[in-house]
Formats: C-alpha cells, sequence, structure tokens
C-alpha cells in the first residue's frame, strides 16, 4: 500500500464513523475549516504584541485625497512609533457603526475590529447613546491642548452635544458652492436666487438625500436662511411647534424647487461625491460642497472642468467640526491614542491643510503655536478653482442635533421614503 | 468496497453540508429579529409587529412590484434572445465563435458592468456625444463643428429611472451569456447531439427550415434541461443589489437594496423591518419563479397545436433578424463600453461632446495601482484557495456520482437519495436572496468565531463558488468517454489508479476552466466579501464598488478595466497551460463542445 492510500483510509476512517454519527461529523466539518484559519490568526496577533500594534482606521474611502493624507499618516506613525495603521476605507461610516453594535451585541468587549472611527455629529450621537466610544482620553493627548478648548467651544461640542472626551477633533469645514462658469455666468449668491437659477438651467442642480451627510447640510443651510427671523429656535432641542414653524418656509421653497432639479427631484444622489462626478460630466452646473479645498485639487486631477470656479453663499455659510473617535472594545489604546496625537501635532494638521494634499482646515489655535510651528502652514499659490479666502461670509452654526433627526423625518414624510 | 470510494461519497455529503449549512444558518438568523426576536437590542418577544410595520410603508408596494417587474422581464428577455440566437446558430459555425466571444462577459463581475454601461449609456456618455455631433453635423454642416463647444448634455431617462428599464437593460445585458452557455452546454452533451442531429435531419428532410425545427424539436428538450439554472437567473435577477444600486432609481429602490439599506442604518432597530423585508425579498423571488412556473405551464398548454401546425418556416424570419439585431448590437456595446472605459481611464480634461479627450495621462493609473497592491493580493489568494478547494469537493464529489453508476448494487437507495438532495442544495445558495442569509449568517460568524476572518470570508465565497464549479465539472464529467475507464477497469486497475491516471489527465483542461471560474465568481462577490469581513479585507470588488460611490469617473473606469483584466488571466491560462501539459484533448474553451461532424 502506497503512502497516499494510508493516509486515505485514516481519514475516510473518520469521515465514516462521522457519517454514522452527524454532530460529530459537522463538528469535524468545522473544525477542518476553522484549524488553518485558526493557526492564521493566532500567529498574525503573536506577531503583533511582538513587533508592532496594528490600529484599524475606519474611515470614509471616497476621495483620493482623504486616503492619500491617510497613507501619509500611516507612514509617519509606523516609522515615528512602529505603530501600523490600518485604513479600512468605508463607503458609508454608518457601516462601521453597526459593525461595533454586532460585536457589542455578541459579546466581543475587547477585540474589536474597529478601532478609530471617523465620525460625524450624528453617528458621534448613535455611538455615544449605545455606549460604543472609549470615554475620557481626549485630554489625556499633549496636542490636544493645542486646540485652546477653553477658547473654542466647538472643539469640545459636536452638533449642540458635549464630546466629553469622547472623541478629538480633526479638522474644520464650511459650506462652499461651485459651478461650470463655461456655461454660468452669474452664479446664484442666496437661496431666491438659486430658485431663479434652477428656473433657468433646468434639471441642473441637485441635492443628496438627507441620509447623506451633504444632503442633510443642505437642508439645514436652507432652513436657517430661510428662517431668518426664528432662527434661534434651530438652537434650542426640536419641539413640534418650532419643527412646523421652521419647516413651512422650507417645504414652500423645496416644492418650487425639486421639479426644477435633476430627473425632476425623482431621483436625487446618494452620495456627495455624486455631485461631483455628475459635475464633471457636465450633466449639473452648480453643487456645493463642505471642503472647499477638494475642488481645485479635483480639477488637478481632471476630475473637474477648468470652467469650475467656487464661491460661498452671501446669506451665509454652514459650519462645523469633525472628530476622531476611538471604540470602547479597542484592544490597543495606547497606540490608538498616539495615532490621534500625531493627528493633532502641527506638522499632521499643517500637512492636511495643504490644497495639494486635502486642504482641510486645521482645529489648532494659532495663538498656541510657535513661530517655527505656524510657518509650517504658509499658504500655496492660488488656483483659479479654489475659493476666494478673503471675503468674509456669515458662518452659521450647526443647529441643535436634534433637528438633524426632525428635519430629516420630516422631509422623508413629505418626500417619501428614499434610499 | 474500496478506501477511495468511501472518500468519495463522504466528500459528496460533505458537499452538501457546505452549501446548505451557511444558507440555513444565515436564514434562522434573519427569521427571528424578523418576528421580533434580537437579544442584543432586547428583543425576546415572538410577534408579527415587525410585518405589520413593514406592510405599513406607502412605498413597500412600489419596491416590492419593482424588484418583482424587472426581475421577471429581464429574465424573460435574456431567456427569449439566448434561444433566438441559439435557434439560428446552433448549426452554424459561428456558434464556436460566439461562444467565445461571450465567455468573457459571464465573468464580467454585475458591478463592473453596471459601471461600464453608465460609461456608454448615461446623457454624458459615449452614445449621446456620438448623436450630438451626428446631429449638429447633419444640421448644419461639417464646418459649424465648433458650436458644440457650449452644448451640454442631454436630460434622458437612463440611468436611474422610475420604471426601472435600466436596471432590465442592464440585467438582461448581463444574464444573456450565462443563458446561451448553459443551453449550448446541454446541447454539447454527445448523447444529446445524437439525438438532435437524428431529430434534424429527420425534419430538414420534411422541409423544415433550421430555426423552425429548432423550435419544434430540440428547444422543448434543451429547455427542460436548462429549467434550474434558469430559475437561478430568475431569482439572481429579482435579488440583485448591485445593479439596481447603481442603475436603479431611489424613490423607491428595489426591495433588495431597500434591505441593504436598512441593515446598514444607523438607527439599530431598523434592523427588525430589514430582517423582515429579507423574508419578503425571499417570498417576491418565490412569486418570481411562481409566475415562472406558471408561464411555462400556459405555454405548455397551447404549444400542441404549434407543433403539429405543419408549418415548415415558422419563426424563421424574425430569429433571424432578432438574433443578428442581438449580435449586432452587442457587439456594438461592448466596442463602446472598452473604447470608453480605456479612454476614461487615461484621460485629462474631456467635455461632452467631444469624442476624445483633451489629453491622456497615465495619472489615474498609478493612483490606483498603487493603492491596489494590496486588495489584489487579497482577492488571488481567496480566489484561488476557494476555487482549488472547490475543484477539489466537486471532482470528488463526481467521482463518487460516477463509482456510483458503476456499481448500483450497493446502497442504491442511500445514493440516489443523496444525489437528488445534492442536485437542488446545488441551487440552494443561488435561489435564496443573498441579502436574506448573508446577514443572518455574518451574526452567527461574530457570536461564535468572531477573529477568524478569513474562515467567514471562505465560507461565504464558497456558498457561491461551489455550485458553478460543480456545475461546469458536471458538464466535463458526464461527457467523458466511457471505453477509455472500461478498458482501464479490463487490465485490473482500481478505481484510485483509473481517477488519477486515466480521469484527471484526460480532465486536465476542463478542471482548468473550472478553477478559473471558480476564481472569476470569486473575483466578482462583492456582499458576501462586505459583510463576511466588515470590510477588514479589501478585495478588488469591494474597492470598485467604494470608488463608483466616489467622485472620479477616471479612477472608476480603472477600476472597470482592473475588473474585466483579472478573471481574463485566469482564463487564458485555463486555455493556454493544456495547450502544453497532458493534452489529448487540445484547447477546451469553456463549455465548448469538439467540433460537430456534421
Amino acid at each position: 500500500m502506497t503512502k497516499s492510500n494510508s493516509f486515505f483510509l485514516v481519514f475516510s476512517y473518520f469521515l465514516s464513523v462521522a457519517l454514522v454519527r452527524t454532530r460529530l461529523f459537522f463538528m469535524l466539518g468545522v473544525s477542518i475549516f476553522f484549524m488553518p484559519a485558526q493557526a492564521q490568526q493566532n500567529e498574525v496577533s503573536d506577531q503583533n504584541s511582538v513587533r508592532s500594534p496594528v490600529v484599524q482606521f475606519h474611515a470614509w474611502g471616497g476621495s483620493a485625497q482623504v486616503n492619500g493624507y491617510i497613507q501619509w499618516v500611516s507612514e509617519q506613525v509606523h516609522t515615528q512609533y512602529n505603530i501600523t495603521l490600518n485604513h479600512v476605507k468605508l463607503a458609508d461610516t454608518s457601516d462601521a457603526v453597526s459593525r461595533v453594535l454586532a460585536e457589542k451585541a455578541a459579546g466581543n468587549d475587547s477585540q474589536g475590529s474597529v478601532n478609530l472611527i471617523w465620525i460625524n455629529g450624528e453617528n458621534f450621537a448613535a455611538m455615544q447613546r449605545n455606549g460604543l466610544l472609549l470615554e475620557d482620553w481626549v485630554n489625556s493627548l499633549p496636542n490636544f491642548a493645542l486646540t485652546n478648548p477653553s477658547r473654542n467651544p466647538a472643539m469640545i461640542t459636536d452638533f449642540g452635544i458635549p464630546t466629553h472626551g469622547q472623541e478629538a477633533p480633526w479638522g474644520k469645514a464650511s459650506m462652499v458652492f461651485y459651478y461650470n462658469s463655461r456655461f454660468v455666468q452669474q452664479p446664484p449668491l442666496n437661496l431666491p436666487e438659486l430658485l431663479r437659477f434652477a428656473k433657468d438651467h433646468v434639471g441642473r442642480f441637485t441635492y443628496p438625500l438627507p441620509n447623506d451627510y451633504l444632503g442633510i447640510s443642505f437642508l439645514k443651510y436652507a432652513a436657517i436662511a430661510l428662517n431668518e427671523k426664528d432662527r434661534d429656535l434651530l438652537y434650542q432641542p426640536v419641539t413640534k411647534t418650532a419643527l412646523a414653524h421652521i419647516t413651512q418656509a422650507l417645504w414652500r421653497y423645496l416644492d418650487e424647487l425639486h421639479p426644477l432639479m435633476y430627473k425632476q427631484g425623482e431621483y436625487m444622489v446618494r452620495q456627495a461625491s455624486q455631485l461631483q462626478r455628475l459635475m464633471g460630466t457636465g450633466e449639473l452646473l452648480l453643487a456645493f460642497s463642505f471642503t472647499a479645498a477638494e475642488i481645485p485639487s479635483a480639477v488637478n486631477r481632471f476630475d473637474l472642468p477648468e470652467s469650475i470656479r467656487t464661491y460661498a453663499m452671501e446669506d451665509g455659510s454652514l459650519a462645523n467640526v469633525h472628530f476622531i473617535g476611538i471604540t470602547y472594545n479597542t484592544e490597543s489604546v495606547t497606540a490608538a491614542k498616539q495615532v490621534v496625537n500625531f493627528l493633532l501635532s502641527p506638522q499632521a494638521q499643517a500637512k492636511k491643510q495643504q490644497l495639494a494634499v486635502w486642504g482641510d482646515d486645521s482645529v489648532l489655535d494659532f495663538s498656541m503655536l510657535s513661530a517655527s510651528e505656524k510657518a509650517l502652514f504658509k499658504p500655496a499659490a492660488k488656483h483659479t478653482a479654489a475659493l476666494d479666502t478673503q471675503k468674509a461670509v456669515p458662518l452659521f452654526a450647526e443647529p441643535h442635533s436634534s433637528w438633524t433627526d426632525a428635519l430629516r423625518q420630516a422631509w422623508f414624510l413629505r418626500y417619501g421614503e428614499r434610499f | 468496497m474500496a478506501v477511495f470510494q468511501h472518500i468519495t461519497q463522504s466528500v459528496r455529503v460533505l458537499l452538501i453540508a457546505l452549501l446548505s449549512v451557511p444558507v440555513f444558518a444565515g436564514l434562522v438568523g434573519v427569521v427571528l429579529p424578523a418576528f421580533g426576536y434580537f437579544p442584543a437590542l432586547n428583543a425576546f418577544d415572538f410577534n408579527l409587529g415587525v410585518f405589520k410595520h413593514l406592510f405599513a410603508l406607502e412605498s413597500i408596494v412600489n419596491m416590492t412590484l419593482l424588484s418583482l417587474l424587472t426581475g421577471l422581464i429581464a429574465t424573460a428577455l435574456s431567456v427569449a434572445s439566448a434561444f433566438l440566437l441559439l435557434s439560428v446558430f446552433y448549426r452554424s459555425s459561428y456558434l464556436n465563435r460566439l461562444q467565445s466571444w461571450l465567455s468573457p462577459l459571464l465573468v464580467l463581475p454585475h458591478a463592473a458592468a453596471a459601471i461600464a454601461l453608465l460609461f456608454v449609456l448615461s446623457p454624458s456618455g459615449l452614445l449621446a456625444s456620438v448623436v450630438s455631433n451626428a446631429v449638429s453635423v447633419f444640421s448644419s454642416g461639417a464646418e459649424n463643428l465648433s458650436n458644440t463647444q457650449n452644448v451640454l448634455p442631454p436630460s434622458w431617462e437612463f440611468p436611474y429611472d422610475r420604471f426601472g428599464i435600466s436596471i432590465i437593460v442592464a440585467l438582461a445585458l448581463k444574464e444573456l451569456p450565462f443563458v446561451f452557455l448553459i443551453a449550448v452546454s446541454v446541447l454539447s452533451q454527445p448523447q444529446v447531439k445524437r439525438k438532435f442531429d437524428g431529430y434534424f435531419n429527420s425534419a430538414t428532410a420534411l422541409g423544415y427550415a433550421p430555426v423552425t425545427v429548432f423550435f419544434k424539436a430540440i428547444f422543448p428538450v434543451v429547455y427542460s434541461q436548462v429549467r434550474l439554472p434558469l430559475l437561478a437567473v430568475l431569482a439572481y435577477a429579482t435579488a440583485n443589489v448591485e445593479i439596481p444600486l447603481l442603475l436603479g432609481p431611489n424613490n423607491p429602490p428595489t426591495l433588495a437594496v431597500a434591505v441593504v439599506q436598512w441593515f446598514n442604518h444607523v438607527d439599530l432597530s431598523m434592523r427588525f423591518q430589514a430582517s423582515a423585508a429579507a423574508l419578503l425579498q425571499v417570498v417576491v423571488t418565490l412569486i418570481a419563479i411562481g409566475i415562472w412556473l406558471i408561464g411555462e405551464n400556459i405555454i405548455e398548454r397551447v404549444q400542441g397545436r404549434f407543433y403539429t401546425n405543419g408549418s415548415r418556416y415558422t419563426g424563421q424570419m424574425f430569429a433571424s433578424f432578432v438574433a443578428y439585431s442581438v449580435v449586432a448590437s452587442y457587439s456594438l456595446l461592448a466596442l463602446s463600453i472598452i473604447i470608453s472605459t480605456t479612454l476614461w481611464s487615461v484621460a485629462t480634461f474631456w467635455t461632452f461632446p467631444t469624442l476624445l479627450p483633451e489629453g491622456f495621462t497615465l495619472l489615474h493609473w498609478k493612483t490606483t495601482l498603487s493603492a491596489l497592491a494590496e486588495p489584489v493580493k487579497n482577492t488571488v489568494l481567496l480566489a484561488t484557495f476557494v476555487s482549488a478547494f472547490s475543484v477539489l469537493i466537486a471532482t470528488l464529489a463526481l467521482e463518487a456520482e460516477a463509482l456510483n453508476r458503476q456499481d448500483n448494487k450497493r446502497s442504491e437507495y442511500f445514493n440516489r437519495w443523496v444525489g437528488g438532495v445534492l442536485a437542488s442544495t446545488l441551487f440552494l445558495p443561488l435561489l435564496v436572496p443573498g441579502v436574506a442569509f448573508l446577514y443572518g449568517l455574518v451574526w452567527f460568524q461574530l457570536t461564535y468565531f468572531n477573529d477568524a476572518v478569513w474562515l467567514h470570508l471562505f465560507i461565504s465565497h464558497l456558498v457561491y463558488v461551489l455550485p458553478y464549479v460543480f456545475i461546469s465539472l458536471a458538464v466535463a464529467y458526464r461527457k467523458f468517454e466511457p471505453r477509455y475507464i472500461q478498458v482501464a477497469y479490463g487490465m485490473g486497475k482500481s478505481p484510485w489508479q483509473v481517477f488519477v491516471h486515466i480521469k484527471l489527465p484526460l480532465l486536465f483542461a476542463p478542471l482548468l476552466v473550472a478553477f478559473a471560474l471558480g476564481v472569476a465568481i470569486s473575483f466578482s462577490q462583492y456582499l458576501p466579501t462586505v459583510l463576511s469581513t466588515g470590510g477588514r479585507i479589501a478585495t478588488v470588488t469591494t474597492e470598485a464598488v467604494a470608488a463608483a460611490s466616489g467622485s472620479s469617473v477616471r479612477l472608476t473606469a480603472v477600476y472597470v478595466l482592473v475588473q474585466i483584466f483579472m478573471p481574463l488571466v485566469g482564463f487564458v491560462l485555463a486555455w493556454w497551460l493544456p495547450t502544453i501539459c497532458f493534452n489529448p484533448m487540445g484547447r477546451y474553451t469553456l463549455l465548448r463542445p469538439r467540433k460537430s461532424k456534421l
């Protein structure tokens, strides 16, 4: 009998025994597949403890600039701290949120697959509510002091909710509009002009669904701008009467706008990035963004035509801060904190602000920086498609976070359950 | 019974377990929350409240109808055109050429196909540019061409139209090659072929035109043999996520898209609704299958007269017209997809409606390729293991079937029972909508083996790869010339020796093709990959869908090309390797019959 025959003899003995006892059979089946993968897994984590801790950074991955910047960060933390930072590119941040929740549900409280997470106000509120974030760690970061939180309350409040040290500020943004100057001479400078623009250029403007961050931001901007007199209602927790009052003007406006939009408002894009794509192919003539810098760099990458110009609406511009959180079930908390501290360093913040890299505004307070650190932030040459930063525009603060859900639900109730 | 036979029999049972356990476990993980039981959210009461809430939604009827109708119409279109094509070309030398052209389309991932269609058919796409240029040339003469400088893309319905016509077009285009190739594989089985040759000769002698012979004599036999794969196509079409997500409406979307959106909703209580909707999706798929079967029944009732009416030329003109227009539009479409995708991937500025970009750059390729090293490694590694394992399991299971056929005395009842279960289990993962069982499966995976990411990935890919590999290999196995085996047994060889020294070398080419097919199927999986790894392991397809939601048309084009290119490498290897190793059968293309003698 040859060697292979005797191997098969042993193997088939196991299987025929198993056939008689079905339960054993399934266990054997499972263990056959489980063993190699399990062994591999152990090997990896052993290596980690000896060599370098691994930090899983879950962040939206739809922008080449942001991805490139995070790539640079992971190279830096690898050389400086020997940390392996892995960027998990999300199409939608809520995927990661539900992942952490599923882990909590399954009782995995110490070896989460999500470590760092880039969140906005709403996902933060959801994670905080469900206890998915590590608590009170931000104040222990040396570089956090550079944001001067006592003078800038925006660094410790996220959509009106105190952060309680559960997330560290990463960048700042305000809403800008951009248009194709080849077809549009005079872009609209306020909401009434936007409606007139839509009448002149039917089908060439749209906004994303309110599930999208930029979509709900547009609704907030419109709600604030259309309710000049009762604006303070938006900065208190929402009530039924306040909602009815605020939405009155909003619905009147949107009822008129929707039929003039892309696809008569019947189809609305799911993600902000699709707006830029449609601007690039010429199907839209006017769009908006929360990252002014992504527009000139998109032109540099040929994704937007050279005739694109960026500007801010004169009636006001919605502004907010975005944050990084650490999940409660992160294994190597020290490494995760080291990464966040690096993200807040003048070196990393200055790199992020460079137009060629990402162009995201720094969260550091310049009065806290030394002269040499300030020099890192020197401005680059002016780009034709870049926002003119000399013009002062009123900045609208984010409404109280309870308005986000209320506005969105009211919108879906009025314009249909869209996904 | 020899050891080898024991093993093959056990593997056959293992195959059933590998396919059914994940699907049933996954279904349980969805059924429980649908009826209100979800311990993670502190819900322990079984009730029908979730369903009540689901059916109270205003758009639920629309979503259900959209899923049902797009799936049914697309499948009907692709089946009709596939058989019309076959009726015209089944005796023609073009058949082999058609097969080689359509095979690459079979392995093109659905996501890539949908994105590629956007490049051609969207208002700023190639077609609109050509039309716009043609209009300006005809209306004002060539000298006014510079006027096209300030032309905006038109506003037409494709994509995202509310009736789902874009979805139907994309699904039908994508499913046609599959239906066609499955039918050809039946036609090319030696015993079937011999029978059909007989039919053809007698019918032609009676004066029937070839197309009419096909519909009156050959189609009924072929159809009954491809029924199960067709139902799998139908099930897939009603429940598929990628195409409606990329091309469909969202006011409301199809049910499957809504299920995915609800499962990923920030508000976690939406999971109840998502689970209930996932079950509704199973019902929708069942209804679609039911309607299909009723349709078959009706056709069966009225066809009697068609067979006996004596007409010799029924459908000749119509079938030729349809078949040639399908071939023409496919060629045009394939050509324009390749041209426009390639151009976008190297384009600098490109303004509508000019037919060429202003300049060319390798920037987008550089950006993508530097980011793709890791995903490509993951994709190739995973696909190789999954596909190799599937080929091993499928070969052994088929060998068990072949051995059973030889000595049908022993444990006949059991074997036949296993065979029956196996035949239906194969289609289980293809018939049960992925959105219905994958989420439940992930729940189990998280609860029991949270760390074994690669294992989860392996199993969720295996569920999809194994059936295709098995079906593809089964064709070759059943075509295998039995006299080789009889001679070997006559010389006193054991089943194991026959298997290793006769069958494996002779089947080398189909084994490689099955392996390449498995690799391609694994490459194209989106939902199973994202769900079972939670994004921890990126593959080319997950990166491509993420890029499609991104802002750059040009990067997306690069991803589509990479997605087309990778499975092709596998198939080219599968066609080329057999020409240099163990070469008794010569070059063997996917499902291709050996040259017809008639």
